[in-house]
């Protein structure tokens, strides 16, 4: 409990709820039409008084664009992390903990999901389901979910060998007991680390989405396409870049940081 | 060895698998390659020519069938979109993704693993905050801006650098290595901040182990504790993520082989995939998915050398 | 519409200037005399694919083959035209027959010395359906290719075709290859232009050396390698670096910059293309005219010109070549009024809300991306609810061009300098871009009369017409024609004859490199 309360884990959900909450209020608090609006005098001006985070290249005002974005990026960054976990971790258990023919089928399967280009599998998602926000979040968590599966797979091989899973086995747990209390909790640092930073890869992903059609579309603002649009304009107006990127960095940071001291919580012997 | 030869079987046949969806889908997509060639010069009846001759109106199973056959006569077909055969395209294309690929996951390694290791085993220390919030930086923003970086500091500023380009090694190795230097630091940075998070965790969660106190109570030294009994624990999903990002890097990376004007895989399937250049589609997904499935095939092998004990099925 | 220069070239050493020469007309700087020798490195906007002259309908491959091939016959800077490879060309009077007496002792990169009969392969091949030529309609009227001598061909017309001739003058149609050259055409180019092919590295790099045979005298250039960088940033890099003697395309926001270099000059020169909105004419609230040109009303050219590509441009009410005969100069963009836009819009039965309307916009062109928002904006003003939905190249050839499944979109087209090529294409109701589906009895009569006109005079002043049709019923808006540029070190000479009069293509047989 002590390490909970650590001034790393407080840090850690500090920002979380930060962004979460900025996620909420903003939309609420704040007219759409701010993130939207353009100045055109006051193009890729950098941060000052009147816009203090800069702007960008039509003159709209990034703190605007943040804040009003974070909904967006976050929930679809979220949503399709949390489907790839839900599909991954039981997939790569199985895989990993029964072994043979059932570890080979899973795994092609995992194989053939890898080794088609994301580019197609969007293209094909959005050709066959259309584009809207639920097909932009099954096409990235489907990208992301054989990553993790394989992960999961060689984390639970290795733990299964452990001397505790064994003497448990030798108890006489069952595989279920045996996988949710016993490997689990040991395969968690690797899952923690790839589903936040899965997080940062699917904020940006997304805005490679919107230029296909799924995904955010402009001028709504969302921190993947404002990193995005600012790639033409790094070398004379690096903040439209580092701004948004700022936002997603700390997003993760915070996620990692309450992550590593949730799992330290669950991983029963570190208590 | 029967595991070998079963994973080698399953492959060839996952691979055949994974050609008949790519056929599949591909035809699934709007628009065809006809109109992509002649796009806001097109008329009906041009179209209709073009399609003609380049037998677009076979029946799928027909043409599916032309490209199996092809394949057995190790015959790769023609690109319909570049006008040349499709072996020479690949060529060149996986001697520069190779070249990416070799150079950037050595960059990625070798600074990552240290880097992982030196943050876990000072956690929570200055160390790990330093390496924690690099690594999240670097995976936060895509690997153009990193590229942009590098060419802006190293081409335009320092003039150490050519800025783009590719050479082949075959010919001229260091100027290929040259060539290739930029982007394989640009991209490396970007795969570093993964790989480095991912050492510093499990390497963390390793060291609270009941064997590494164990190991240091029999009095090993510090540096066997670490880096031979922990990293050797810590180091399974690290290879992972490597083998998941040889694979990514080998066929993925369109926006940074675009940046740096240094084409592969990537771009190769992107152009097939957005002219909708089926044979090039085919040929490019084969190769990357042969690609990524004997680098995985590697890295489960390597998970057992590093640890014998580990049953196979 | 203000007339501008065809080609300006501001150059960075203008200091110099003032102690070296004078400024030339055109505002060229008096050079030395061109040398010979030298390779030049482009850094080419664009990657290239097929490189088949009949079969590319991409600009970036033309661009590159307008060094490799030769047509029959050529325009002028005034669109005038020229011979070219055929030395002296007739029409008869009915308009029906052509005769062409070639240039004796021209070579093909090949060796061979071209003969009428290379000439009919060339155009059977193109007019060949299966060829997949994309400008196969130019000899739809073409009755028969005869070849009574080696140096003379006739073409005999199954109708009059008032456009005839001038197409030729594109190498799209007009391009002469050696006879049984088509098969490897895509990947080996031959022609008799003053380069010839080296090689093509997709996706990095095509090489040409100089034709030393070339019948109009060698090029200055040992050669020129084309590396295809599409990244701006890179680009400019690579021209600030050294390492790229000139690029194409400065992206438009940094134009003034380079000005600005005294280490680099720039050529710019008007127009690159022109650029349109379009409304689907089958769409029920655009088959009322009040609505498009409430549309019309609602877009500010000249702002929406600033925002999208930087100033880089004029705005147009007319698409037609700037400098062309044809061109309606009476026509004025109507200026933004977006309470009479809403007037209109209400009297149509759309008042305030009502409409709702989805931007189809392509991501290859990211200009089209940034137009479309700043129209958002306006068109929530005028209580039209526009939302933007991207799609990639092919997604909008197939949804916009091929299935006109759209309500509005935008499109650009090269200078489409032949005005029958343009008016009949994009507006007759038959017209093979005619994606907006727009059918008007007025502009079909029209353009069709026009084919058959041949006298000039009289054929300008129906296209004229057309224009203004188009105009007031607001058929499409017209926004602007674009400026093309290319950067470079002051090393390279003769760069004010590399722009083609089409305003595209780009020439290098004159170009050279200061030693």
């Amino acid at each position: 409990m002590k390490r909970f309360l650590s001034a790393k884990s407080l840090f850690g959900l500090g920002l979380v709820v930060l962004f979460v909450l900025i996620a909420v209020i903003a939309p609420l608090a704040v007219p759409a039409d701010y993130a939207t609006k353009m100045v055109m005098t006051a193009r890729l001006h950098p941060p000052s008084f009147d816009h203090l985070l800069g702007t960008d290249q039509l003159g709209r005002d990034l703190f605007y664009r943040v804040i009003l974005g974070a909904r967006t990026s976050i929930m679809i960054a979220a949503a399709a992390v949390v489907m790839s976990v839900v599909i991954g971790l039981p997939l790569g258990m199985i895989a990993g903990y029964y072994g043979g023919v059932a570890d080979n089928v899973l795994m092609r399967l995992v194989d053939t999901l890898l080794s088609f280009p994301a580019l197609l599998l969007a293209l094909t998602i959005s050709a066959v389901l259309g584009p809207n926000l639920h097909n932009t979040i099954i096409a990235i968590g489907v990208a992301f979910t054989p990553y993790l599966a394989r992960i999961i797979r060689g984390e639970v091989l290795r733990v299964a060998q452990m001397p505790y899973v064994e003497a448990a086995r030798a108890a006489g747990t069952t595989d279920l007991q045996m996988m949710v209390r016993h490997v689990l909790p040991n395969i968690m640092p690797p899952v923690i680390v790839q589903a936040t930073i899965s997080l940062a890869f699917a904020i940006l992903a997304e805005a490679g989405l919107s230029f296909l059609g799924l995904g955010t579309q402009p001028p709504s603002a969302s921190w993947g396409l404002m990193i995005q649009a600012s790639r033409d304009y790094l070398d004379v107006a690096p903040w439209t870049a580092l701004v948004p990127g700022a936002a997603v960095a700390l997003m993760v940071l915070g996620l990692n940081m309450f992550g590593d001291v949730l799992r330290d919580v669950l991983d029963p012997r570190t208590k | 060895m029967t595991y070998l030869l079963n994973r080698l079987m399953s492959l060839i046949l996952t691979l055949l698998l994974i050609s008949a969806i790519t056929f599949g889908v591909t035809n699934i997509l709007p628009g065809d390659v006809a109109m992509m060639i002649m796009g806001t010069q097109s008329n009906p009846e041009a179209l209709a020519g073009l399609r003609e001759s380049l037998h677009l109106n076979d029946p799928l199973i027909v043409q599916y069938g032309r490209w199996i056959g092809g394949m057995l006569t190790g015959d790769w077909g023609t690109s319909l979109i570049f006008k040349k055969p499709i072996a020479q395209l690949l060529e060149q294309k996986i001697m520069a993704s190779a070249l990416l690929v070799v150079m950037s996951m050595t960059v990625a390694l070798v600074c990552a693993v240290p880097l992982g290791v030196w943050a876990a085993v000072h956690r929570d220390r200055w160390q790990d905050t330093a390496s924690s919030g690099a690594a999240l930086l670097g995976v936060s923003l895509p690997d153009f801006f990193w590229g942009i970086v590098m060419i802006l500091l190293f081409a335009r500023g320092l003039g150490w650098l050519p800025s783009s380009g590719f050479a082949d090694p075959t010919e001229n190795f260091w100027l290929a290595v040259r060539h290739a230097l930029l982007p394989s630091l640009a991209l490396g940075l970007g795969l570093m901040a993964h790989l480095t998070r991912m050492t510093r965790s499990t390497m963390t969660a390793i060291l609270n182990q009941e064997f590494i106190r164990v190991a240091r109570a029999k009095g090993l030294s510090e540096r066997t504790v670490i880096w031979r009994y922990g990293l050797a624990n810590a180091i399974g999903p690290v290879m992972t993520i490597a083998g998941l990002q040889i694979g990514y890097l080998f066929g993925s990376i369109i926006v940074m082989e675009s940046l740096f004007n240094f084409t592969g895989m990537g771009w190769l399937t992107y152009q097939g995939l957005l002219n909708r250049d089926v044979p090039l589609i085919q040929a490019s997904v084969f190769v990357i998915a042969a690609v990524v499935m004997l680098t995985n095939l590697v890295v489960d092998l390597l998970y057992l050398v590093i640890d014998p004990r580990i049953r196979l099925g | 519409m203000k007339r501008r220069e065809f080609l300006y070239t501001t150059s960075a050493v203008l200091g110099g200037s003032m102690v070296f020469g004078t400024l030339g007309p055109s505002g060229v700087l008096a050079e030395d005399a061109p040398v010979k020798g030298g390779t030049l490195i482009w850094g080419h906007s664009e990657t290239t694919q097929n490189l088949d002259i009949h079969q590319t309908g991409t600009a970036s491959s033309l661009r590159v083959l307008q060094n490799i091939h030769n047509s029959l016959v050529a325009v002028d800077k005034n669109l005038n035209l020229i011979p070219m490879l055929a030395e002296s060309f007739d029409q008869a009077a009915d308009g029906l027959t052509y005769t062409f007496k070639l240039r004796p002792g021209v070579k093909f990169h090949n060796g061979a010395t071209m003969t009428s009969a290379d000439v009919k392969y060339s155009f059977e091949r193109c007019k060949d359906p299966k060829t997949g030529a994309v400008n196969f309609e130019v000899f739809n009227a073409v009755g028969s290719i005869e070849t009574p001598d080696d140096l003379t061909v006739v073409i005999k017309m199954k109708a009059v075709n008032a456009p005839f001739l001038s197409r030729l003058a594109e190498n799209g149609a007009g391009a002469v290859i050696p006879a049984g050259s088509g098969d490897t055409q895509g990947s080996n180019p031959t022609g008799s232009g003053p380069f010839k092919f080296v090689r093509h590295e997709e996706g990095n790099v095509v090489e040409m050396a100089r034709f030393d045979d070339y019948w109009n005298g060698p090029a200055y250039l040992d050669g020129v390698i084309a590396r295809e960088i599409s990244e701006s940033t890179t680009r400019l890099t690579g021209l600030r670096t050294g390492e790229l003697h000139m690029i194409n395309d400065i992206p438009a926001d940094r134009i003034a910059e380079i000005k600005a270099d005294p280490n680099l000059q720039v050529v710019a020169w008007f127009p690159l293309n022109w650029d349109f909105v379009n409304l689907n004419h089958t769409f029920e609230p655009f088959q009322n005219p009040k609505v498009r040109v409430a549309f019309d009303m609602i877009i500010d050219k000249e702002q929406l010109l600033q925002g999208a590509l930087w100033g880089q441009g004029a705005v147009t009410a007319s698409p037609s070549f700037p400098t062309s005969t044809d061109y309606n100069h009476d026509l004025k963009n109507r200026p933004q009024d977006i309470e009479g836009a809403k007037a209109l819009l209400d009297e149509a039965g759309y008042g305030p809300g009502k409409l709702k309307i989805v931007f189809k916009a392509t991501t290859n062109y990211p200009y089209h991306i940034e137009a479309a928002q700043i129209m958002v904006e306006w068109f929530n003003q005028a209580g039209v609810e526009l939302k933007i939905e991207q799609l990639t190249w092919a997604d909008w050839l197939s949804q916009c061009w091929v299935n006109k499944d759209f309500q509005m979109t935008m499109m650009n087209f090269f200078t489409l300098w032949e005005p029958d090529f343009l008016y009949y294409s994009l507006w007759n109701s038959t017209g093979a871009f005619n994606y907006r589906a727009i059918k008007d009895p007025m502009i079909d009569e029209l353009t069709e009369k026009a084919r058959v006109t041949v006298d000039p005079a009289a054929r300008a002043e129906l296209y004229k017409q057309v224009q203004k049709r188009v105009f007031d019923e607001a058929h499409d808006i017209v926004l602007w024609f674009r400026n093309g540029t290319i950067g470079a070190q002051p090393k390279v000479g003769g760069l004010d004859t590399i722009v083609h009069p089409n305003g595209s293509n780009l020439n290098f047989h004159k170009v050279w490199l200061k030693a």
